[in-house]
């Protein structure tokens, strides 16, 4: 074997905390898994644990700083985020041994130790029964990913990860990204078979390519043919090829020709996620919460409980009162649970506003309750399309998330009267226009003050 | 992406450049072909002279003339070249840069093509099985490319993370030992071939031509210094530092 075998190599029996590294597990780009047991029984963790060792030392021969910046990703969101169908994480560690120098100063994530990962037991059984229950789950879990605003970035099979009990969770957040808006920011690494087509030779600026939750929409579509039919939706016998007949097919040079094994309801799904565009994937699904429950319709799995409105600044407060009121909150309404447990940071939540629509929100940064519309609306508080919160509450935030240039109205204006009428400090605003505000196409943003519109229309611009 | 970008002769501005991505094709000839193309005028040239199909990462050549034999060469390469006879088509051309020489009418007339796509990969075994997670970026360290890169980066990676960014003279003072005939706008050539190699966003300042290149120079040191593209032991690609250098 030329190189080094593994990207962090660990002598077995090496003590780290209360842990003994046993045998590796896996070994990927920048880090290296190993099965590790208890030395130290401290009554609160389990007997094993799986320890990934990413080489973030400074005296390491590579001094890699974005090594920093992906085991740095991969920690913060799996101490904010905690739920049934992520790995979990009980802690983190630094190595602090000079005479190993390779290892001095890693990062150890202490993870929960899972059986075997997809990609192993693909390797064993293509397209096992079991395939479309896992790909409920996998969406499941790429759902609580992107409700609470982060994308995962690599989803494949060798990041699912399979529990004794049979269920998956996904693991490997190298990668992901937090959602700043629109999109979020991921590190200049792809695998490339699930890799989509906009994102294979994307435009990248200093701080990286443009990542949206789309792109796990996409690699969703590819796994999920891979575990259904044991192939690649795309033709090609290297992963060059694929890519090639990826960006082939974004061009409309080729049309998508989905495997004939495929189970019943799958192609449509299927087809969806591999939509050509993040419009149209995004259109076409809209959103993971739909997806799971079409994907869940045709596994014949139960479906996964709802997941509770997001309101991170809600949450927030009662993880600071007692960690325990918010668990005794979540378990009572929902399987699923958010703990955010680092409070220096905002959250955005604009990422829950569908394309071609405005969306209002009850909290800053697109938090709390969220009402959208993708057309006029003469009255908030009755008619089919009602928003009951602003009736006691001003709107916070705003996101107007139209992208269509065709129909010539891109803005939204928005008043404190009904059927669009200046009401109140409408009228008497220092203003022209007699309006509460307006928003241009693609804007996002906090409002100051307390905006309490009762009707918005769309026009051509502010 | 595009696979191949082909650069007419005493090409002013990257609107000039043609670019097709995989699976497409343009032709070349004297006049201007219908479809779009590449028109080298010149009375020696066929009317139709060849066609350049890309094709994943690399290219394809056919010599579409009668009697004339096309040489397409490797401008780093050391005299690194391949010949396409008349009559041959697709021929596939290795070089990530390559120039095309027809001979004309007793007249050499040539045109650059790029393949920007090549990729370079590890090839450490990591033990383990499956899709690879690999970098966006690959770079090839042999280039005269990467050793723009590396002198750009100098300062930064040497220790100075806030140093300024050599002037482009500068740059051509730091390559010479190791390549004489740098000039000033074969720097220039590098920094603007860098930008498509690593997919840049256009800045929002490329109308201007004196803040472009400055623009676009302070965004690649940023992108490779952040992701490791340069790290100092690279730097050997650079001829040690004079003390003239130095000060």
């Amino acid at each position: 074997m030329s190189g080094r075998p593994y990207a962090v190599p660990v002598p077995k029996g090496y003590r780290i905390g209360p842990w003994e590294v046993r045998e590796p597990l896996a070994s990927g780009a920048f880090a290296t898994v190993y099965d590790a047991t208890r030395a130290v029984d401290d009554g609160e963790l389990p007997r094993r644990a799986a320890l990934k060792f990413l080489a973030t030392g400074t005296r390491t021969p590579r001094q890699l700083h974005h090594l920093r910046d992906l085991a740095e990703r991969e920690v913060q969101l799996l101490r904010r985020l905690r739920s049934p169908r992520l790995i979990r994480m009980y802690d983190t560690l630094a190595v602090d041994d000079p005479d190993h120098p390779e290892l001095d100063g890693a990062t150890v994530l202490v993870l929960e130790r899972a059986e075997g990962s997809l990609d192993a037991v693909l390797a064993r059984t293509p397209s096992p029964d079991a395939g479309p229950a896992l790909l409920a789950q996998i969406c499941e879990g790429l759902h609580q990913l992107h409700h609470a605003g982060w994308v995962h970035g690599d989803l494949k099979p060798a990041n699912v990860l399979l529990m004794a009990d049979g269920s998956a969770r996904l693991a490997d957040f190298n990668l992901a990204a937090e959602m700043e808006g629109t999109h979020a920011y991921a590190p200049a690494f792809a695998t490339p078979d699930y890799t989509p087509p906009e994102l294979l030779w994307p435009e990248v600026d200093e701080r990286g390519a443009r990542i949206r939750p789309s792109a796990d929409v996409w690699a969703f579509g590819v796994l999920a043919h891979v575990v259904l039919t044991g192939e690649f939706p795309l033709p090609g016998g290297t992963s060059e090829a694929r890519s090639d007949a990826a960006t082939r097919y974004a061009r409309g040079r080729e049309e998508l020709r989905l495997s004939p094994g495929l189970p019943d309801g799958w192609r449509e799904i299927i087809s969806d996620c591999l939509a050509r565009t993040h419009e149209e994937r995004t259109g076409r699904t809209a959103g993971t919460a739909s997806l799971l429950r079409r994907v869940e319709r045709v596994a014949g799995t139960s479906p996964a409980a709802r997941l509770p409105r997001l309101r991170p600044y809600r949450l927030r407060r009662a993880a600071r009162v007692g960690a325990l009121a918010a668990v005794a909150l979540a378990a009572a309404t929902a399987s699923t649970m958010y703990a955010a447990r680092e409070d220096d940071e905002p959250t955005y939540g604009y990422h829950r506003c569908p394309v071609a629509s405005v969306c209002f929100f009850s909290e800053p940064n697109g938090g709390g309750d969220m009402c959208s519309w993708d057309r006029n609306d003469a009255d908030w508080l009755s008619g089919s399309d009602t928003c009951m919160w602003t009736r006691d509450g001003p709107v916070k935030s705003i996101f107007n998330n139209s992208s269509d240039d065709s129909t010539g109205l891109g803005a939204v204006a928005y008043f404190r009267g009904r059927d669009f009428t200046p009401v109140g400090e409408d009228v008497t605003r220092e203003n022209s226009r007699n309006r509460t505000g307006c928003t241009s196409q693609r804007n996002q943003g906090n409002l100051a003050g307390t905006y309490a519109p009762l009707s918005h229309k769309w026009i051509a611009r502010c | 992406m595009y696979s191949v970008i082909v650069v007419p002769p005493s090409c002013g501005s990257v609107a000039d450049q043609l670019r097709i991505s995989a699976g497409e094709s343009i032709e070349f000839g004297r006049t201007e072909p219908s479809g779009g193309g590449l028109a080298i005028a010149h009375a020696g040239v066929p009317r139709v002279a060849g066609e350049i199909a890309a094709h994943r990462t690399f290219w394809l050549l056919s010599n579409l003339s009668e009697d004339q034999t096309y040489v397409v060469e490797n401008p780093e390469g050391a005299g690194e070249h391949i010949k396409v006879a008349p009559g041959r088509v697709e021929a596939p051309v290795p070089f990530e840069l390559a120039r095309v020489t027809l001979p004309a009418a007793g007249d050499l007339l040539s045109f650059d093509v790029w393949a920007p796509r090549h990729a370079f990969r590890s090839v450490e075994r990591r033990g383990l099985e499956g899709a690879g997670t690999v970098p966006a970026f690959a770079l090839d360290r042999t280039k005269r490319y990467f050793a723009v890169l590396a002198a750009l980066c100098e300062r930064r990676l040497r220790g100075e993370p806030r140093a300024p960014l050599p002037a482009v003279e500068e740059i051509v003072e730091r390559l010479r030992p190791s390549w004489p005939k740098v000039s000033r706008s074969a720097v220039y050539w590098n920094i603007d071939y860098l930008a498509v190699k690593l997919r840049l966003r256009p800045g929002p300042d490329t109308a201007e031509p004196g803040r472009r290149t400055h623009g676009k120079k302070e965004s690649l040191a940023s992108l490779a210094l952040r992701f490791d593209l340069v790290r100092e032991d690279d730097l050997v690609v650079l001829a040690p530092a004079s003390s003239g250098a130095a000060r």
